[in-house]
């Protein structure tokens, strides 16, 4: 009887730790943060949309795509539709061959009537499937930025600090600014087992981020140490790991987060 | 006049004052258990719901009365059809709770 | 033997929980036009119609919250009114304006339910009962909202603002319907206090809700406690769509919008 209990509780366990935690490859640093969006497009005789994460992020919040224009943080959760976009919304917010973006205009999203081919306004993002040459490359356009941890993927923070990037925040007709909160303090956080504790970094995170985009959704206790979440569950992609997982630096990465030395 | 023709001519208003009761009267008024028509207890629940937004107005007497009118009345709504018997049972609970909470809050300051 | 199978189904359960916990993702944000969208299927399956879709922010446009949730004694949570054709056709719940001759500024507000129809009524069953179908709306949100002030998120409207400036001018009583009654005595606003103390103070419009609200909307069923500050609740109930979150998690400003409530400055 001892046994069969022992039985159960192991295969609960390891059915868990496999969904989660084993078996995440290396990332591809020029397809890290990639997204594949598929909810309609096939059905529309379109290719799905892929979505490198690394262009925008460059040139925007994280706060401004996922907060003000609204984007869920699940890939194919969103359920972007070629009329809403047409409407100004999702992708169609810039996307609408009249928002200027440094010197140039964005191009239009979507639109009636246009003819499918290669170089086609279409295939720009709906490129799965197809060879479309991209305006922008990874490798040319990352060239000079910091590099860090596992996979030499850039290092977003120190290329921000040294002035490679500035992400723009604010996105007029879509942002309705507002008077900041007070700035959080960094707190650690008890690791279980015998990884060291973390270090989180709240200050750097909100200033990216501003608050909207963690709380109430992805993590919505308010009291510290009330939220109790383990490392399956951030592998498997939620809280930390609902950046972390995909975008964000990998949780391959142990040690960007587990900052404090080992006891020995 | 003799008195069988007055008894005959009597009979007669009788059976004429009869006829009219029946034509005129409400249907209602037939009905074995149904002591109030329907005007009534539209009357005493539009008076009594009228003031919930005076609640706290009130004193404490004139709350409790007030509770005790929205008990008495459900007796009657429960006797109304469907989907009115549902409604207003809805509207006369809200009321009702209203008061109670307002007599509440006075009992406890 | 019993606490071992009970130890160990405990066990199973809590990590088939902590899988299917909602909490810990960033999912869909409603679009403008969609926020306080509310789907009723009590009953139009059954009737094999599609189930209603009813998009708030037309209603809210034109009628106080208290009109719908108190008159005419609409439920706050998602399919408990239970609404029939034969309740409409009697004049009650939707029936009560969409009876095919309330006129309501100057336009005959259509029958809703009917029970005997023509192949050209359905055209009218589909303007509400519209789910999976492509139902082009008589009132278009971008159009009807394009002057009104703007908010971030929910419908991104400001409604106070916009009632101020004189776009909206809610009706708050049907005759027939809404009991009269006299002047409403202006609620004070009062302060709430954070349990986080990094948190700013929220400053309660309580005379704004009741403008809107009266007050049978909300006591004693959503706000129960007798005396200020004795009901304590938290934002995780908030959230769960309790007390506050009862409006503010789908149909008023969400509660993603932290500052439209803590609004005073935090004494540093």
């Amino acid at each position: 009887m001892g046994l069969l209990v022992l039985f159960m509780v192991g295969f609960c366990f390891i059915l868990a730790f496999v969904g989660g935690a084993s078996g995440k490859p290396l990332p591809i640093p020029h397809e890290y943060g990639r997204v594949i969006i598929r909810n309609f497009s096939e059905q529309e005789g379109l290719g799905a949309v892929r979505f490198d994460h690394w262009l925008h992020r460059a040139f925007y919040t994280c706060r401004l795509c996922h907060v003000d224009i609204g984007f869920a943080m699940e890939a194919n959760a969103t359920k972007i539709k070629a009329d809403t976009n047409m409407k100004g919304f999702h992708c169609g917010s810039c996307h609408n061959g009249t928002r200027v973006h440094g010197s140039k205009k964005v191009f239009a999203a979507c639109s009636l009537g246009a003819t499918l081919g290669e170089d086609t306004r279409c295939s720009r993002c709906h490129s799965v499937g197809k060879k479309v040459r991209k305006e922008y490359e990874y490798a040319s356009f990352t060239e000079k930025l910091p590099r860090k941890g596992v996979g030499s993927l850039v290092d977003w923070e120190d290329a921000e600090a040294r002035g490679f990037i500035q992400p723009v925040d604010f996105l007029s007709g879509v942002s309705i600014e507002r008077p900041p909160l007070t700035v959080q303090k960094d707190f650690s956080i008890a690791s279980r087992g015998w990884m060291s504790a973390i270090i989180f970094s709240h200050k750097k995170h909100a200033l990216w981020n501003g608050c909207e985009v963690c709380h109430p959704d992805i993590f919505p206790s308010v009291k510290k140490g009330t939220l109790k979440y383990s490392m399956f569950q951030i592998c498997d992609g939620q809280y930390c790991g609902v950046c972390h997982d995909h975008v964000a630096f990998p949780l391959n990465d142990c040690q960007r987060c587990h900052t404090n030395p080992v006891r020995r | 006049m003799p008195y069988k023709t007055r008894s005959a001519i009597g009979k007669i208003f009788l059976l004429c004052w009869f006829l009219t009761a029946i034509l005129v009267a409400p249907k209602e008024s037939f009905y074995c258990g149904s002591a109030y028509s329907q005007e009534d207890w539209r009357k005493e629940f539009d008076e009594i719901c009228s003031k919930t937004e005076n609640a706290m107005e009130f004193s404490v007497e004139e709350l409790r009365s007030l509770v005790n009118r929205c008990d008495a009345l459900k007796s009657r709504v429960e006797k109304l059809d469907e989907p009115q018997r549902k409604i207003t049972l809805r509207r006369l609970q809200m009321c009702r709770d209203l008061y109670a909470f307002a007599f509440e809050m006075k009992e406890k300051k | 033997m019993l606490k071992k199978t009970f130890l160990v189904g405990v066990l199973v359960l809590g990590i088939a929980g902590v899988s299917l916990a909602q909490t810990g993702v960033k999912k869909k944000r409603p679009l403008p036009f969609e926020y306080g969208r509310v789907i009723l299927n009590s009953y139009s399956e059954e009737a094999r119609l599609s189930p209603v879709v009813f998009d708030h922010w037309l209603h809210r446009a034109k009628f106080t919250c208290r009109v719908c949730h108190v008159d005419l004694t609409f439920a706050m949570k998602t399919g408990t009114t239970t609404i029939k054709a034969s309740d409409n056709m009697k004049g009650y719940y939707c029936g009560t304006c969409h009876n095919g001759k309330m006129i309501f500024q100057g336009v005959k507000i259509f029958e809703s339910c009917s029970k005997k129809f023509l192949p050209e009524d359905v055209k009218r069953c589909d303007r509400c009962h519209s789910l999976g179908k492509n139902v082009k709306r008589e009132y278009d949100f971008a159009k009807f909202s394009e002057r009104f002030p703007k908010e971030r998120f929910g419908n991104g409207i400001d409604w106070e603002k916009s009632e101020a400036a004189g776009f909206i001018n809610p009706v708050d009583f049907l005759e027939g319907v809404s009991i009269p009654r006299k002047p409403l005595s202006t609620q004070k606003d009062f302060a709430l206090s954070p349990k986080l103390e990094s948190m700013p103070e929220i400053i309660f419009s309580h005379k704004k809700h009741t403008v809107w609200n009266g007050c049978e909307l909300c006591h004693p069923e959503i706000f129960m406690g007798v005396k200020k500050g004795a009901t304590k609740y938290s934002m995780v109930e908030i959230f769960e769509g309790r007390y506050c979150g009862v409006c503010h998690s789908t149909v008023a400003f969400p509660l993603l919008d932290c500052q439209r409530c803590h609004t005073k400055p935090v004494q540093q």
